[in-house]
């Protein structure tokens, strides 16, 4: 019972923050909804007894890519704004889609879910899905990472690295080419 | 906790919970536990206040309790009645959520204190980990508040404070990793057992490593919660009081009781990872409660010490520029923080993962004979 | 419990992820459309190794889905920040040097 309350309540917390993600016209809004959802989903982890994972989700996604996004969107003002001039003498324009781009972002998630019915359908049969009590610790996590998984953790590392300098190199401002343009 | 007040209550009262009761003993203890918190973080302000008048030669407050004790009190009374300022062009949503953000972030990292053994409100397997995650929240309230207040001096002082706070994540969470790797678990009941109750024990001395490894965790958790010689964010001087300048009242303490909050949570960490935690010498007690309450005083004790540190280096110390904090934090902590990671993994697969003393005590037992 | 609830969840997710993905302009908030449906994808894999193995792949997969979600954040946040340093704009209409 204690498992269907919290469940309910990160379910609830995921599902809103993505539905007020979609439809939510100021893009800062839009970046808290997603902190919202993000959270709710590590709650959900932590109902499916997946301990690690939803500390990493805390860890990596809200502390990090949170982060991140705002950022960005301070650094290209970005936030959409009803007044001509915004707080960075920036001008400000309809960038969070109108109604045409809604419909055709419902009509294109009905179709979606019609297929994602249809392929679902095949794996939900009873004798497969059945539920174990069992919650993973740090050190069986540990230790499939490091022996059945070692390849993709040693290939995670030089992705890492490279996102990390290819990032630093992206966005460094360039004087003298903008200059130029 | 939860399971042992159960059984405890089952065990002497004879009453059985069901899932409501359990529900509810929860929810008690946990609030019970975010109070007493709170009044730490209350009378955190009187004793900043109260020190920093020691170290000035002069007296702090002292009229409105013996010795001042109620001027918290006072002070949380006076905010209470302020009034509620929303300036008229922010970003009200985001005005409204950004102390609540903050305050939420730190009241979740209670959850993992390690009173004593027993006392844990919730032993997590990922305990530590659970902790590093949760105090980045704080980091997304400063600069969304900092945001929403619609204006420059605080927009820049939400900035600086988000960027440095995840800055100096980093080499704190390599040090607790080092840390993590000596006591073989992310749970904090395995990080204070695996320590004894002497400082022969401790993590602090287990090797070179962990003990310049504790330097780096405290200069680095000064630097999270925007306080010492890193409080550019919020520099009355420079920038007209950062990012909490538009918040009056409530909201302001919000801010304020989260900041104090957060640095004795990190002061109570520094405590558990590196000083040994709740152990107590002579394992005193046993135990029964009376052990328990022995461990609470030695744990509160070795936080309290930290914490007098911590006002101490705020008033001795001038406040740093902006970019002299990144660069100390990138070109000076975090390359230390790694190259400590890389020795203390090279020490505990040399040694056995024992520590300097042990090593020392076994050297001098097989030379003697 | 039962997996029909966690699959909801997915589902709702990621079908908001592709609507986010669809209507939004701004090329941030097509980014944030992207973590949705990286998150959908993860849960997914995390609920079906409690209801169906008991070996831990899935949480080691969501694991890498977490780390390479956040890589490509921090690089494709990277390339809208230079984008926006030289078009002066983040409208996903004003990326158009490459039309023919």
């Amino acid at each position: 019972m204690f498992l269907v309350i919290i469940f309910s309540l990160s379910a609830f917390l995921a599902v809103a923050g993505a539905l007020s993600v979609t439809f939510s016209k100021n893009l800062i809004h839009a970046c808290v909804y997603l902190l919202f959802s993000l959270v709710g989903v590590a709650g959900l982890y932590l109902t499916l007894g997946a301990e690690f994972v939803a500390a990493t989700q805390l860890v990596v996604y809200v502390g990090g890519v949170v982060v991140l996004l705002l950022f960005a969107i301070m650094l290209t003002g970005g936030t959409n704004l009803h007044h001509v001039t915004s707080r960075f003498g920036l001008e400000s324009t309809p960038l969070m889609g109108n109604l045409r781009t809604y419909l055709m972002g419902v009509v294109t998630a009905v179709l979606l879910v019609v297929v994602l019915c249809n392929v679902l359908q095949g794996s939900m049969t009873g004798a497969l899905v059945s539920e174990n009590k069992f919650s993973s610790t740090v050190e069986q996590i540990g230790v499939k990472l490091l022996t059945d998984h070692i390849l993709a953790f040693e290939i995670s590392s030089v992705l890492l690295l490279g996102a990390l300098v290819g990032a630093a190199i992206i966005a460094r401002p360039h004087r003298s080419s903008e200059s130029e343009n | 906790m939860n399971e042992t007040i159960v059984s405890y209550l089952g065990e002497t009262l004879g009453l059985n919970f069901n899932w409501l009761g359990t529900l509810v003993i929860f929810l008690i203890a946990s609030l019970i536990l975010a109070s007493f918190l709170a009044l730490i973080g209350g009378l955190g302000t009187y004793a900043e206040r109260k020190i920093s008048a020691d170290i000035q030669m002069r007296y702090g407050p002292n009229r409105v309790g013996p010795y001042g004790i109620l001027q918290f009190l006072a002070d949380g009374v006076k905010m209470l009645l302020k009034e509620d300022c929303i300036p008229r062009e922010s970003d009200k949503f985001i005005f409204k959520l950004a102390p609540i953000l903050c305050f939420a972030g730190v009241l979740a990292s209670l959850a993992v204190l390690p009173l004593s053994s027993g006392f844990i409100l919730s032993d997590l397997n990922v305990g530590i980990f659970y902790l590093l995650g949760v105090t980045s929240v704080v980091g997304v309230g400063i600069f969304l508040g900092g945001y929403s207040s619609n204006s420059k001096w605080a927009m820049l002082g939400g900035m600086r404070g988000a960027s440095q706070i995840i800055s100096y994540e980093v080499p704190v969470t390599l040090t607790i990793l080092s840390v993590v790797m000596i006591a073989g678990g992310l749970s904090l009941n395995t990080l204070v057992g695996g320590q004894g109750a002497y400082p022969n024990g401790w993590y602090l001395f287990h090797n070179p490593f962990s003990f310049i490894g504790f330097f780096i965790y405290f200069i680095g958790s000064l630097a999270e919660t925007n306080r010492a010689p890193f409080d550019l964010p919020e520099a009355e001087s420079e920038l007209v009081s950062g990012y909490h300048t538009e918040f009056s009242g409530m909201r302001f303490a919000f801010f304020a009781l989260s900041e104090y909050i957060e640095v004795f949570v990190l002061c109570a960490i520094a405590a558990a990872l590196f000083l040994g935690g709740y152990n107590v010498p002579f394992r005193l007690g046993g135990d029964g409660l009376l052990g328990q309450l022995f461990q609470l005083v030695v744990f509160f004790a070795k936080s309290f010490l930290l914490y007098y540190v911590v006002i101490w280096v705020r008033w001795t110390l001038p406040r740093m520029r902006v970019d002299h904090l990144m660069v100390l934090c990138w070109k000076y902590l975090t390359p230390i923080a790694l190259f400590n990671l890389v020795g203390t993994a090279i020490w505990m697969y040399c040694f056995n993962g024992r520590s300097m003393y042990m090593i020392l005590k076994h050297f001098l037992m097989a030379s003697g004979q | 419990m039962g997996i029909i609830p966690y699959i909801v969840v997915s589902c709702v997710l990621f079908v908001c992820g592709i609507i986010v993905m669809i209507a939004r302009k701004n090329i941030i908030g097509i980014l944030l459309g992207i973590e949705l449906v990286l998150n959908a994808a993860a849960l997914n894999f995390v609920t079906f190794t409690k209801f169906n193995n008991l070996n831990l792949d899935g949480h080691i997969f969501a694991l890498f889905i977490i780390l390479v979600a956040a890589a490509e954040a921090a690089v494709g946040l990277a390339i809208v920040i230079r984008f926006f340093q030289v078009r002066e704009s983040v409208h996903i209409d004003s990326a158009t040097q490459l039309q023919s």
